[in-house]
């Protein structure tokens, strides 16, 4: 018997807590500064680069030197594995001798590369003419894919494009339709054309055959990243939602799977109500296994479920610098950031009659003064239906007197019948006169 | 000119017939070609305005009159700045102008009756704007010194807080006729015959 | 006998019954090209007539003596017979003979305006205009010309009166442009904003072939009362308004449009810096008064926003929020805002705060009833109205014809009811 009210303590304190005060807390970890070795990771191929590079220029803009100046060395022996001269002196300048002498323009390297890389062109072109003179279908595509592959690899994006889709009309097959899609979107991507993503995408999807899961996984991760450029967030959103667990880190040349947890997550705690919220993230059991890559998301996601806004608020508040070196996303943080705090804020209000502001301001980590700017433009924008006392610091429920609201409506649509009948039958008068003036001046 | 209706008006305090009567009057005396102006009782014309609260026909009044009457009448320009600060909704200013200027014998009833109805006005304004008002402001709007003020509204259920110098309103409780008589309940037969068909 | 003395006798013999009456009617016709020849010779024989009795003979002869443009002496001379002929005369003789009456009362308006004595013509203008009126419903040329005196002899008060007839019926457009225009200017000018925007409304979406100055004034004023009564302004037409306003009017208002893009933004600052800076402009069209009004009602505008945000809220944050510069400032204008009706709302000097209530209109009262009933009536008896127009149009034979036609350029919305008030 005792055992019994023992356990039955702590499990009424759950109940009963609100906000994050008795709750056992995990610290959190990635409100620490990135560990770009780990980050780099993730990544391969060019995406790989392009983040490492952002995020040093991320860096630089806030003075950040040494974490800039390790994204830069990252960026530069990862570079150095390729072939794009390019990028390899840009990312020098970049350094501009601050990482001593291994980090200098390695001319030799450079001009190495680039004979070579002419003398590989010439050979594509030589085989690429052979086989349209011979017209062997198959060849001539895989002769336009390997100049897609090869612009690709020197930084020549646009030529890249162009290549890949030249293979078109060379296609025999649907997995051939497939891969020139899946190479169309890879370029799109880097060269941040989400409107060709978005097309691409949905070639793919019209093939005869049906695409395995992965690829499947990897379009839906294309069409979520386009959605996100677009800000249409809810549909990103379910793009992220829908991505199959398969996904894995076969498609890292675009996207890690924690960035799925992430993207996905944040568009819809921005965007969902609270069912579809609990339905499509909570119970969803694909996207649990991406959830469980981000912990932090995944807690802060049941933090807003259960009304635990102080620690949704605070993960979120620790994952924002992060996130703003984020290559996709860091253009999106704040307009996510400011729907996620608004539903929050008006999630809150609901179900009450009055609401404390001072309570309320410390749930979300603010003045009272800055609350009642907040809420002031959630009630005029009729978000919340609620008045706020601001003398004693109380919010309101609005409650509208329905019986009032419909007369006032009924007298002012009375007053716009009486007006419009009016106005109409003088206008009707006019045209009949002009009528007749005129067919009076024909007689 | 016969301005006997005026008289008449005034005399029997029918304050509030007044401005409709000098407005007609002046139209029919123009229109018979009479040159009334220099004769005209612009004072009284103007503060039958006032008295009605249709301080625009009152500026209007003012636009219209020549400007050698605005010079050689000093009575006329002193009802008029009654009338510009009620334009400007100077509150007190409006008692200001009344107390400052030695009201002709024909005008003093008229100044009278619409100096008592302001403040009985201005008493409605303080009741159901305010629910704490200091002394000073209601002895400014009642146009009053603070003694009789106080006085005043105390008569009206207010109380006095003396530390802090403030009154609290007391609010009336507002009585409407809320009664149907039956003839309403045919109307609506009506409205329902109406839209039924 | 000489031929005018004879037409005196005539008149004088046949002013009684209704059918000498119209013979004498002929007869003048016939005469008036003969009266025009010498109109020096007529204003003598005015004194053989009674223009009670002999109305219509006393019109023709003082409408033929009227023709040239006079100097003011004449004018002092003929306006006191022309207010005294107006005055007297009979509605039923001067109906006969429409033309020469508005003629007539046009030049009584010419000729005060000449004498710099507008308010001369007022009374009389007015009761000309019953006289001439068949309806109430109906309106005449004199109407706007009434208008216009009150307008300029600051009578606004007196020009009220008219306007809260209902006009249905209209003979020409360009009348109901200016009755509708100074109309428009009558209201602004006593604050009837409602009425205002109603009357402007009407001749900005009235049917027209080519834009005219009138509607282009109108549309100025009808953007600023629109901002001063609603506080917004959509610059879309409403679909019935003829293409030529839809397409033209913005262009030629582009001040007036920019100013309520400013207003839009809520900023007074920003508002009072576009007016500073086109105040030349606003001055010019005679708008600057109304465009001043504009600016000042975005502070009570700012203040209504806020009773729908606030229970309480100190006068300082008031003042704040709405740029005024001192607490002071924000309760006066509260107590201005309660005191028009404009807002609900009590004011605590002790604590320096304001709490806004609720409309306190319970829809109870006998008086809101009576006003309830007598707003079903109005709108019953114009539904009716509605009915019975419809009836005529769809029967007659003009619009039958025409709608058989060319259906597509009377598009049957220009009739029909919105949709949205099936009753």
């Amino acid at each position: 018997m005792e055992g019994d009210d023992e356990t039955s303590g702590p499990m009424i304190d759950e109940i009963y807590a609100n906000g994050d005060d008795n709750r056992p807390r995990k610290p959190i970890y990635s409100g620490d500064q990135l560990d770009i070795e780990v980050y780099a990771s993730l990544y391969t191929g060019r995406t790989k680069i392009m983040r490492l590079l952002f995020v040093a220029d991320r860096c630089g803009e806030k003075n950040n030197t040494a974490m800039q100046l390790e994204a830069l060395r990252m960026a530069f022996d990862e570079i150095k594995k390729g072939e794009n001269t390019q990028l390899f002196r840009e990312v020098v300048q970049k350094i501009d001798g601050r990482l001593g002498s291994g980090y200098d323009l390695d001319v030799a390297w450079a001009e190495n590369v680039d004979r070579r890389a002419e003398a590989k062109k010439e050979k594509l072109e030589n085989e690429l003419n052979a086989y349209r003179t011979n017209l062997i279908k198959e060849s001539i595509r895989m002769g336009y894919n390997d100049f897609g592959d090869f612009y690709y690899a020197h930084g020549q994006l646009g030529d890249a494009f162009k290549s890949y889709v030249r293979t078109r009309d060379y296609c025999t097959t649907s997995k051939h339709i497939i891969h020139m899609c899946m190479s169309a979107i890879l370029v799109s991507i880097e060269m941040g054309q989400f409107t060709h993503v978005t097309s691409y995408v949905s070639k793919a999807e019209q093939a005869p055959e049906s695409l395995d899961t992965i690829t499947v996984a990897k379009l839906r991760c294309a069409a979520g990243l386009a959605n996100l450029e677009a800000k249409k967030y809810k549909l990103a959103a379910r793009k992220f939602l829908e991505t199959g667990p398969e996904l894995g880190s076969h498609y890292n040349e675009v996207i890690a799977p924690q960035d799925v947890a992430t993207y996905g997550g944040l568009c819809a705690l921005a965007t969902f109500d609270r069912t579809e919220l609990k339905n499509k993230v909570i119970d969803n059991l694909n996207f649990r296994n991406f959830l469980e890559l981000v912990p932090e998301v995944r807690e802060l996601i049941n933090d807003f479920y259960s009304s635990h806004y102080a620690s949704c608020l605070e993960y979120l508040g620790n994952l924002k610098a992060n996130l703003l070196l984020d290559i996709h996303l860091h253009d999106h943080v704040m307009t996510l950031y400011d729907q996620i705090r608004h539903k929050a804020l008006i999630q809150y209000t609901h179900p009450f009659v009055s609401v404390d502001l001072n309570m309320m301001a410390n749930a979300f980590k603010t003045t009272v003064a800055g609350l009642e700017k907040e809420l002031e433009a959630l009630i005029t924008d009729n978000q919340i239906q609620a008045r706020i006392d601001s003398h004693n610091k109380i919010l309101y429920a609005r409650h509208a007197d329905q019986r009032n609201a419909t007369f006032q409506r009924v007298l002012e649509t009375g007053r716009e019948f009486d007006r419009d009948v009016r106005s109409m039958l003088l206008r009707s008068n006019i045209l009949k006169h002009e009528y007749n003036v005129r067919a009076s001046r024909k007689l | 000119m016969d301005l006997t209706t005026v008289t008449v008006a005034l005399a029997s305090k029918s304050y509030d017939k007044l401005a409709d009567i000098c407005d007609n009057l002046m139209l029919q005396v123009a229109a018979e070609g009479i040159s009334y102006q220099e004769e005209w009782p612009y004072s009284i014309h103007l503060l039958s305005h006032f008295y009605v609260n249709d301080i625009t026909s009152a500026r209007f009044l003012w636009k219209s009159i020549p400007s050698s009457i605005k010079e050689s009448q000093p009575e006329v320009t002193a009802v008029w700045k009654i009338g510009q600060q009620l334009w400007l909704r100077d509150y007190a200013g409006v008692h200001e102008a009344i107390r400052g200027f030695d009201w002709s014998q024909d005008l003093q009833g008229l100044v009278a009756a619409f100096s008592e109805l302001y403040t009985r006005k201005m008493f409605q304004l303080l009741l159901s704007a305010y629910s704490t008002i200091s002394i000073q402001d209601t002895a400014l709007f009642l146009g009053m010194n603070e003694e009789d003020a106080t006085n005043y509204v105390l008569q009206q259920g207010w109380t006095v807080d003396h530390a802090s110098q403030m009154l609290t309103v007391k609010k009336q409780p507002i009585v409407t006729e809320q009664k149907l008589d039956p003839s309403k309940l045919q109307r609506l037969t009506e409205y329902v015959f109406h839209l039924e068909h | 006998m000489e031929p005018l003395q004879a037409l005196i006798t005539q008149i004088q013999g046949l002013s009684s019954s209704a059918s000498d009456i119209s013979r004498l009617h002929s007869i003048l016709k016939q005469a008036d090209s003969s009266l025009r020849s010498d109109p020096d010779r007529l204003s003598p024989l005015l004194s053989n007539l009674d223009p009670s009795l002999h109305s219509l003979g006393f019109l023709f002869i003082l409408e033929a003596s009227l023709v040239f443009p006079v100097s003011k002496q004449q004018a002092e001379i003929s306006v006191p017979i022309i207010t005294r002929f107006i005055s007297a005369c009979s509605a039923e003789q001067i109906r006969l003979a429409p033309d020469k009456f508005i003629s007539v009362c046009k030049t009584l308006k010419d000729q005060v305006t000449l004498l710099e004595a507008p308010i001369r013509g007022v009374a009389p203008m007015l009761t000309a205009l019953r006289k001439l009126q068949v309806s109430t419903e109906r309106l005449t040329p004199l109407h706007s010309e009434f208008l216009l005196l009150c307008l300029l002899a600051k009578c606004y008060k007196t020009g009220l009166s008219i306007l809260e007839d209902d006009i249905f019926e209209v003979d020409q457009p360009r009348d109901l442009f200016l009755y509708c225009y100074y109309g428009g200017m009558i209201c602004i000018g006593q604050k009837h904003f409602p009425k205002a925007l109603d009357l402007l409304h009407n001749v900005v979406t009235a049917p027209m072939s080519t834009l005219n100055a009138i509607a282009v004034e109108a549309y100025k004023k009808y953007i600023l009362v629109s901002l001063i009564r609603h506080g917004q302004f959509s610059t879309s037409l409403p679909k019935y308004s003829s293409s030529v306003a839809q397409r033209n009017l913005k262009n030629f208002c582009q001040p007036y449009i920019e100013l309520a893009n400013s207003y839009g933004t809520g900023k007074i600052a920003e508002l009072e810096e576009y007016v500073q800076a086109n105040t030349n402009k606003f001055e010019s069209d005679n708008n600057l008064g109304l465009v001043k009004q504009v600016v000042s009602s975005m502070y009570k505008r700012n203040i209504q926003r806020l009773t729908q945000t606030y229970l309480t809220l100190s006068l300082q944050d008031i003042a704040n929020t709405v740029q005024l510069n001192s607490p002071k400032g924000a309760e006066m204008h509260v107590l201005q805002m309660i005191q028009d009706g404009e807002i609900y709302a009590t004011i605590n000097q002790k604590d320096g705060m304001v709490r806004f209530l609720e409309d306190p209109e319970q829809y109870k009262t006998c008086e809101m009833i009576e006003h309830i009933d007598s707003s079903i009536q109005r709108v019953m008896a114009l539904s009716r109205k509605l009915a019975t127009m419809d009836e005529q149009i769809s029967c007659d034979h003009l619009y039958l014809s025409k709608a058989g036609r060319e259906r597509q350029r009377y598009d049957f919305d220009d009739f029909d009811v919105p949709t949205r008030f099936n009753i």
